[in-house]
């Protein structure tokens, strides 16, 4: 399998300090005060020319965080954040807004040359990769472009960052934003409800498929800045979306803080695939600096026979507060969660997912697959409810552990509750570390140990690699082997 | 946890906190042991009872769910009755209070009444952690109970019974027990009411397990529809001991059953297995956390729920690992019958790892009963009800079984189809 030569290349070529999206660039910014108060959202709220339901939206959401208190029930531990301490917004000052390519800064396209994220409409036709991927590039708290634009609106598919949908859709974004994770959901989704700056919005109309994969790539560069993206995706009856979404930052001994919410909403028979590859700055080898990463991902099945399917590759961020999950509204409905959350140097990582059945006929599958390595904390933590007039819900839980050094942790706390009989609810996990008699067998066939476990593990994730993207599930592969390097010894 | 000090104390905490004070005078025990109770009611004053926003209790709700608490009845009457396992030697507590007669040889029993009076219980009334409310209401409260010592090298013929008769009021016993090097028993802790009365029944049992002890330890609880029943078990495996710790619930309308252990001997062994029948309107949850502290140990837990009516089930189950514990083997499951769906049932099976080279697994299932098992039964002309029973009777009999011993085995039988007879 070429996958797994590159995996093993990629492992052997890499130094131990690994991450390679580090580097920081120097762009003048155009930044809010530091700290967070009502003056900071009205001031946001004017940047970003929002009419008037958005600001008080922003302010009761704000208001009512006052009053909340931080989340202690996670397994992550770290000191208390400040939340007076950080920039809620932060713009390029040559490019304060999504523009057409040729007005982007270039310093700002050179980053993301070096991402490899392609913005290029004409370099994608170019025949360098074999489909197209329609990019919103979103730098800090802006979306700088979003391409392949005009040709999905042919096809009559929304897809802009969220603050010109704003302006532009304004009753879509208004009926249906918070409608899955409302403003008084939990703290972190709260505080983004108050100060959320950029994300995508995605509208895939009444029986249409998405002719091309959408993607929103964020890249946290400014210093002190928190990044709250807010991503709202819908799909129309009969609709198909498929959706990607990466993340990358610059190698800093500060911590920096990334809390966005997602909602997904799809209607009668249609199908959300969201996909995330998520590569933070997971702080250096003494566990200094990195990404807090407190997210809020649902999904709701809104219509009948509908289906949402997330996927995630989480390999970064220092801390990791992340639980996409899907309300199984619709009679039929499915919901999907597939993850390998990979945990390294001082990663904490607490992740899982949440299928709530409530339609009748629903059904759901998680698989998740934990690697913990060096001195990290990875725990799966997932819920699994029925409502008691959900019959004949159906569920398949997997969880599986591996462990990599004896100085790290793998943790399971499944939460499973049945209030029908007709549900059939199945749950499975199991830790163990890499089998000894496959890590034999490589070595004796000459392969070196670090490449022999990079093979073993991707063999472990293959399960998930799978539902991932084409372009994805290589790119996800080299990460994971990238993640692990330095493991051994 | 801090949210719970300014709420206003609801009628059960205020009988606890009152009762307290009304019967500080009679409680045994004074000095140290007066003091540690001090201290456990205050922190259960302080504290209240612990609410769903406790990770350990979030699916049974002890503040909404414990209403009321019956007013101690120092009138109320209770009796032996005759031991489950025929020849058993039965030492009993009736309404609390225990009878030391009836030890086998061998077994050195003693109330825990005088502990208390001596002042030695004074280090056991301490609360596991936080969240400990068993421990705090038990604690405040003891009365009684036995301090039982096997005498190494003891190997009891006959199964030893404990036996709590209940008929109404209150009752909180403590039993520490420890199982000498190489002793081999059968223990049946017996949970019975004999009146429709409604009472309170906490116990904590402490088992210590020396070098090389061979234990089988039975809780069959079976006390009345209106009844509330806290138990705690904890215990302490050492070098090479095995236990295997059944717990059967088949009654109680409040039951929670907590089992805590830890090993902390190279080569111990445990088993859990549990049966919960749960019918009617009971809230019945068994929450058991095991840490595996040293190296080479291994555990296996079963546990198998059927529910009925308007019943609701919760098991919580935690493996620890400790960061040196190599080669732990662990391994759970919890299979759940939901057969009504007015029942419900929630399970938490948590593995926390801190070592690599280890076998951990858990599993859980809910479902109703196999249609095709059914069909296969009525295509040979047995009526459906019949059919239903037997393949319930089959999904928890399989743990009975593992006890081996017939002459414990059929008592047990009888009480899981007395107990399908009337509920299913």
């Amino acid at each position: 399998m070429a996958a797994v030569q590159e995996t093993i290349d990629q492992v052997a070529l890499i130094d131990v300090d690994q991450y390679k999206y580090g580097f920081e660039t120097k762009i003048e910014m155009d930044k809010a005060p530091k700290g967070l108060s009502e003056e900071i959202i009205r001031f946001i709220s004017a940047k970003k020319q929002e009419p008037e339901w958005m600001l008080e939206w922003r302010l009761e959401a704000y208001r009512r965080w006052l009053t909340l208190e931080e989340p202690t029930w996670a397994r992550v531990n770290y000191p208390k954040i400040d939340f007076n301490d950080i920039y809620y917004y932060a713009a390029p000052k040559s490019t304060p807004g999504p523009t057409s390519i040729d007005d982007v800064d270039p310093e700002i396209l050179k980053v993301y040359e070096k991402l490899g994220i392609p913005l290029r409409e004409q370099e994608m036709l170019a025949g360098v990769k074999t489909s197209r991927i329609a990019v919103d590039a979103v730098f800090d708290s802006v979306s700088v472009v979003t391409t392949f634009k005009e040709e999905l609106k042919k096809a009559g598919v929304i897809f802009m960052s969220i603050s010109e949908a704003i302006r532009e859709h304004p009753d879509l974004v208004r009926k249906y934003l918070g409608s899955v994770v409302p403003t008084t959901d939990n703290y972190y989704a709260t505080l983004n409800s108050a100060v959320f700056t950029d994300g995508s919005f995605v509208l895939v109309p009444k029986g249409v498929r998405c002719p091309m994969e959408l993607s929103t790539y964020f890249r946290i560069n400014e210093k002190n800045t928190g990044q709250f993206e807010r991503t709202l995706i819908i799909a129309e009856e009969g609709a198909y979306v498929s959706y990607l979404e990466g993340c990358t930052a610059p190698q800093r001994d500060e911590n920096q803080l990334h809390a966005a919410v997602v909602e997904l909403v799809a209607l009668d028979d249609a199908e959300i695939k969201y996909s995330t590859v998520q590569n933070w700055y997971p702080g250096d080898k003494n566990g200094k600096g990195g990404i807090y990463n407190f997210v809020t991902k649902r999904g709701d099945c809104r219509g009948k026979n509908s289906k949402i399917s997330w996927t995630q590759v989480e390999t970064g961020s220092a801390i990791t507060w992340k639980y996409p999950s899907c309300i199984l509204r619709g009679d039929g409905s499915r919901g999907e969660f597939y993850s390998i959350a990979v945990s390294n140097g001082h990663q904490q990582i607490d992740s899982g997912t949440k299928m709530i059945h409530l339609g009748k006929n629903t059904s759901s599958r998680i698989i998740s697959k934990g690697i913990a390595a060096g001195v990290s904390q990875n725990t799966y933590r997932g819920q699994v409810s029925t409502h008691r007039r959900a019959e004949n819900a159906r569920n398949f839980t997997q969880c599986d552990s591996l462990l990599i050094g004896d100085k790290c942790g793998a943790h399971t706390v499944p939460y499973i509750e049945a209030r029908n009989a007709s549900a059939q609810f199945e749950h499975e996990a199991t830790t163990s570390k890499i089998s000894e008699d496959q890590l034999f067998y490589c070595l004796q066939r000459g392969i070196p140990e670090e490449a022999a476990i990079a093979l073993i593990v991707n063999g472990f994730v293959k399960e998930v690699i799978q539902e991932l993207p084409m372009e994805f599930a290589v790119e996800a592969q080299k990460l994971i082997g990238i993640s692990l390097e330095g493991s051994v010894g | 946890m801090n949210m719970q000090t300014a709420i206003t104390m609801t009628a059960a905490e205020t009988a606890l906190v009152d009762g307290y004070t009304a019967q500080i005078g009679e409680l045994p025990g004074e000095g140290a042991v007066l003091s540690a109770r001090d201290t456990l009611l205050a922190d259960l004053r302080k504290q209240g009872l612990p609410t769903r926003r406790v990770e350990s209790w979030h699916y049974t709700d002890l503040r909404a769910l414990l209403r009321s608490v019956p007013a101690v009845d120092p009138t109320a009457f209770a009796q032996r009755v005759d031991p489950l396992v025929a020849g058993s030697s039965v030492l009993s507590v009736l309404n609390g209070k225990a009878d030391t007669k009836g030890a086998p040889a061998g077994v050195n029993v003693r109330s825990y009444a005088e502990s208390l009076v001596e002042g030695v219980a004074a280090a056991d009334l301490v609360e596991r952690d936080a969240d400990d409310a068993i421990g705090r209401i038990n604690g405040s409260f003891v009365r009684d109970g036995f301090e039982i010592e096997v005498a190494e090298g003891t190997e009891l013929e006959q199964p030893l019974e404990l036996q709590l008769v209940q008929s109404a009021g209150q009752s909180h016993t403590r039993f520490p027990v420890t199982f000498g090097a190489n002793t081999k028993a059968v223990v049946i802790e017996r949970h019975l009411s004999v009146s429709a009365a409604p009472s309170l029944v906490t116990t904590v049992c402490d088992l210590i397990l020396d070098e090389g002890a061979e234990i089988t330890w039975i809780i069959l609880q079976q006390q009345g529809d209106a009844d509330s029943h806290l138990a705690q078990v904890n215990f302490d495996l050492g070098t090479n001991a095995k236990l295997r710790l059944f717990v059967i619930n088949a009654g109680g309308k409040l039951v929670r059953q907590e089992v805590h252990g830890v090993t902390t001997g190279e080569g111990s062994d445990f088993k859990l297995r549990g049966i919960n029948l749960l019918g009617g309107e009971t809230h019945t949850d068994v929450t058991f956390t095991l840490g595996h502290d040293v190296p080479n140990t291994t555990s296996t837990e079963i546990i198998r729920n059927v529910l009925l009516g308007r019943a609701k089930g919760v098991f919580q189950g935690q493996i620890r690992v400790a960061p040196d514990a190599q080669k732990t083997d662990a391994k759970m499951a919890c299979n759940t019958l939901l057969l009504s769906d007015d029942a419900d049932f929630s399970a938490k099976p948590e593995l926390e790892i801190f070592a690599d080279d280890v076998q951990c697994g858990h599993g859980a299932t809910v479902i109703d009963i196999d249609a095709t098992h059914l069909f296969y039964l009525r295509a040979r002309g047995i009526p459906e009800n019949k059919a239903r029973a037997m393949l319930v009777n089959a999904f928890v009999d399989e743990i009975v079984e593992e006890l081996e011993d017939e002459a414990v085995i059929e008592p047990l039988e009888a009480i899981i189809a007395a107990w399908l007879e009337t509920h299913a």
